[in-house]
């Protein structure tokens, strides 16, 4: 009668030795025994061959294990075919018969224990945690002769197979974390699911693998780069332990490896190591590794052993024998190496299609951005604003040291048609690129892409209201001044240009009729034309508009902006009339009415304030601008205590 | 921003909050209120704004009186009744910041393309005229002066700088120019009088007032070394 023998089906055991998990300089790819949630940092396709030889009475060979490994985005897949993972017994079942030459010819049982194939997925949810599952085929074969005998004019003996098949599908999952680069933890279960593809005799189904349920749980440290400690422990008490060196040379990584296991169905109580050594390039690795047992392994055992204490493990069990095993692994990366990476992207403000020029020179996004590399990489990034840029708009390169994190501003350009009155939130495509011509990384984000004539509140960019209405105005001024061109020839030149400004003024005003601006919003500004078709506007309005008549004449301004006290700011236009400090009597008998300023070759002229809101005429605008400067710009040192800004338009 | 109507009731009562009382008048007084071109004759227990020009004739004097400042403009004179007033240094040290703001040369601007139209060509062969206002510059200086030795010596300066923008010509009128440095050095602003010092060097000096000028810039590259 047979005992029921304890084998489980197969646990955590690797012939290649006990490897940081996932690690890319790791040679073997696809060790389902200690990584059932099939994790790897493998970037692309992947090929494993274990070839290797078990040094038992007499060597034999095998083909161990090959498998194909590809990732897919954030997922990871694996088949492998594993023709090595086998264990076959041959027993004696203590019968046997007697033949008529008085021979005795024993009954033998054989029974075969298969893994023949896995597959695995698992899924990247984040830098740090990534979670999948294996499923592998197992085929377990029981053959037994037995005799029967045959009635007929004799009685004669039968000698027949008994051949039972207990194949069966095991499914497990696990979870990975790695909350730093130091530390690594893995989560696994053993035998989670156990689906029998058919089923056997009672008689043989006390020899099949077990299915007893149990977990996994990892550990892997890595203080330095170059130096890592496994542990792997299982609920049946076994445990794996491995520590892993490594260094530089010749382009790659070599790595040293020993490993120690105890297995409670093996003795002594650490039942062998695993040393190993590799060497891995980005391309390809190899690794040599051998299994070392410290009982003996070269005995014949009985069955009744068996029966006893049954097999733990396929290849891993107290009938193995030592093993050297070659692992080569090739890997074919298509996927463009990753070399920069964006940590975050801050949208610095929305964005004023107005204010065209301002974006050239000041980014309207910063982003942080990492270099993951070894060595120095130029990242050249680049966006586009849905809605606003037909193709990238690259800005300027920036090199990045080793692992150095920095700051990467990112600049736009506004299209000069773009004449959208409304605001909308957009998104922004944000690109980084070194060496390929796809992106390294990229991210996305939203955006507030205000209308054309939305405006910041900063004086300072009013200028762009004017020089974006320039044809319009200067057809307007000129058609103007056409009418006045006998009166404005006979003139002398140095007083032609205030003349000009007092016809355009007083032609401005005429025009318009004070209604409420439909748009008077503190972020609203009108274009020169929109405010003749209006016929009104607020001091920013026609400012602009007065200010861009006289510029597209050629004759210079500046606003002067009156910054807001209790909250009510101004703005008026200055008039240059280049007469010259001893010329303004021609103008005026009253010094209080103008001021001086140098212009670029240090020559001094004489500037006029004019109140654009006075919709009087020239002299009373005059007047009320030359008095409000020289009350808050002068008298008060507006202009030195900053509470007054001359800005000039061009 | 404000709005437009906002601006013109802001506009329409703009009123000085101070009044001067003409005291005491000799001679010929006259006045140019705010932005006004007219110069009107002034009398004896006349209000003037704070925002006036007053002037005076040869051997005239007038009398002004706010109420807190009682002020005599000496004969052939003018002055800007704001300035009649007490300026902190603090606010002396900013008005002469502001001088500096304006007398550089304004900066060419780069993120605008450059206006292409001509400046300051001659058309049509007709020469600039140009008026002679050397005359209402020095009774500018003249006031500003009056002003120092009453006392408002930090005023004296800003109204003096204002006269040399508007009227250059005064510029080259070395004892004014002395004056005023001397101020400058009085108040402690070593730095500012000894540059003008410098730019009083290159105008046409008596031997005396070149000798006092280099004797006052060594006075104060001592006390500026002692620092």
């Amino acid at each position: 009668m047979m005992l029921a023998a304890n084998i489980s089906a197969q646990s955590s055991f690797e012939l290649s030795g006990y490897w940081l998990p996932g690690n890319p300089r790791t040679t073997l790819l696809n060790g389902f025994e200690s990584n059932p949630s099939s994790f790897s940092l493998l970037k692309d396709w992947g090929l494993t061959m274990l070839y290797g030889s078990d040094f038992s009475n007499s060597i034999t060979s095998n083909l161990y294990l090959i498998s194909l490994s590809k990732r897919i985005g954030s997922s990871f897949l694996t088949a492998r075919y594993t023709p090595g993972y086998q264990k076959d017994f041959v027993f004696n079942n203590g019968q046997s018969i007697v033949l008529h030459d008085s021979t005795t010819q024993p009954l033998d049982s054989k029974f075969s224990y298969k893994e023949l194939f896995g597959l695995g997925y698992s899924y990247k949810f984040s830098d740090k945690v990534s979670a999948g599952f294996t499923f592998r085929y197992f085929t377990q074969d029981f053959n037994q002769e037995s005799v029967y005998p045959v009635f007929s004019d004799t009685l004669y003996l039968v000698r027949e197979n008994d051949d039972e098949k207990a194949d069966f599908w095991r499914g497990d999952i696990g979870v990975n974390y790695s909350p730093s680069n130091l530390i690594s933890l893995s989560f696994s279960t053993l035998n989670l699911l156990n689906v029998n593809a058919n089923t056997v005799d009672p008689q043989i189904s006390r020899y099949e693998l077990k299915n007893d349920k149990g977990f996994l749980a990892e550990v892997s440290f890595s203080p330095t780069k170059y130096l890592g400690l496994n542990l792997l422990y299982e609920t049946s008490k076994d445990w794996m332990a491995g520590l892993n060196n490594f260094f530089n040379a010749f382009n790659g990584d070599f790595g040293i490896s020993v490993t120690a296991f105890h297995d409670q169905y093996q003795t002594p109580y650490i039942a062998g190591i695993i040393p190993a050594i590799s060497f891995s390039t980005k391309l390809f690795g190899i690794s040599l590794s051998g299994v070392k047992y410290f009982s003996n392994r070269n005995v014949v055992h009985a069955f009744s052993d068996f029966q006893n204490s049954g097999l733990d493990n396929i290849i891993n069990n107290r009938y193995s024998s030592d093993k050297a095993v070659l692992t080569l692994t090739f890997t074919l990366n298509t996927i463009p190496e990753r070399s920069v990476e964006f940590l975050d992207v801050n949208i610095l403000n929305e964005i004023f299609p107005i204010l065209s020029d301002n974006y050239l020179d000041k980014p309207f996004a910063i982003a942080k951005v990492v270099n993951v590399t070894d060595h120095v990489v130029n990242a050249k990034p680049s966006s586009r604003i849905e809605g606003l840029n037909n193709g990238k708009i690259e800005s300027p390169v920036v090199t990045i040291l080793p692992h150095d994190t920095v700051e990467v501003p990112f600049y736009t350009i506004i299209p000069a048609s773009y004449d959208k009155k409304k605001a909308g939130i957009s998104y922004v495509d944000f690109y980084l690129n070194t060496t390929n011509e796809d992106p390294d990384d990229q991210t996305q984000k939203p955006i507030l892409i205000n209308g054309i004539n939305s405006w910041d509140g900063k004086v300072v960019n009013l200028r762009y209201f004017i020089k974006r209405d320039y044809e319009y105005s200067m057809n307007y001024a000129k058609n103007i001044l056409s009418r006045y061109k006998g009166e404005l020839d006979t003139m002398s030149y140095a007083l032609s240009i205030f003349y000009k400004a007092r016809i355009l003024f007083n032609n401005f005003v005429s025009n318009l009729v004070y209604a409420a601006n439909p748009n008077a919003e503190a972020d609203y500004v009108q274009f020169p034309h929109e405010t003749m078709q209006l016929k009104g506007g607020n001091c920013d309005d026609l400012s602009v508009c007065y200010s861009s008549l006289l510029e597209s004449v050629g004759i210079q301004t500046a606003l002067v902006d009156y910054k807001p006290v209790n909250g009510i700011g101004h703005v008026n236009v200055l008039v240059n009339t280049q007469l010259s400090p001893e010329q303004a009597r021609l103008i005026t008998q009253n010094d209080s009415k103008y001021f001086i300023r140098k212009n670029e070759a240090g020559h001094a002229e004489i500037w006029i304030p004019v109140e654009t809101t006075s919709l009087t005429n020239f002299e009373k605008a005059w007047d009320l601008g030359a008095q409000k400067f020289d009350e808050d710009a002068l008298d008060n040192l507006g202009l030195a205590k900053g509470n007054v800004q001359i800005v000039d338009v061009y | 921003m404000l709005k437009i109507f906002l601006f013109i009731l802001a506009f329409a009562g703009f009123v000085p909050a101070q009044t001067f009382k003409v005291e005491k008048l000799s001679g010929k007084a006259s006045a140019q209120i705010g932005t006004s071109e007219k110069w009107t004759a002034v009398s004896v227990n006349e209000s003037l704004p704070a925002n006036s020009m007053v002037e005076t004739g040869k051997n005239s004097f007038i009398r002004v009186d706010n109420g807190k400042i009682i002020f005599t403009l000496k004969g052939s004179s003018a002055l800007p009744l704001a300035n009649l007033k007490k300026m902190s240094l603090n606010d002396l040290i900013l008005a002469l910041a502001m001088e500096d703001m304006l007398n550089a040369p304004k900066k060419k601007q780069e993120a605008n393309s450059k206006n292409t139209a001509v400046y300051g060509a001659q058309i049509n062969g007709i020469k600039s005229p140009v008026v002679e206002t050397d005359d209402f510059g020095v009774k500018r200086l003249n006031g500003a002066v009056q002003l120092a030795e009453s006392g408002f010596r930090e005023s004296a300066v800003v109204d003096a700088k204002d006269t040399y923008r508007k009227y250059p010509a005064v510029k080259n009128i070395a004892s004014f120019r002395i004056y005023f440095a001397d101020v400058l050095a009085g108040l402690g602003l070593n730095e500012d009088a000894y540059d003008e010092y410098k730019q009083i060097q290159s105008l046409k000096l008596t031997s005396v007032q070149a000798k006092q000028v280099k004797n006052k810039m060594d006075e104060l590259a001592t006390k500026m070394l002692k620092k």
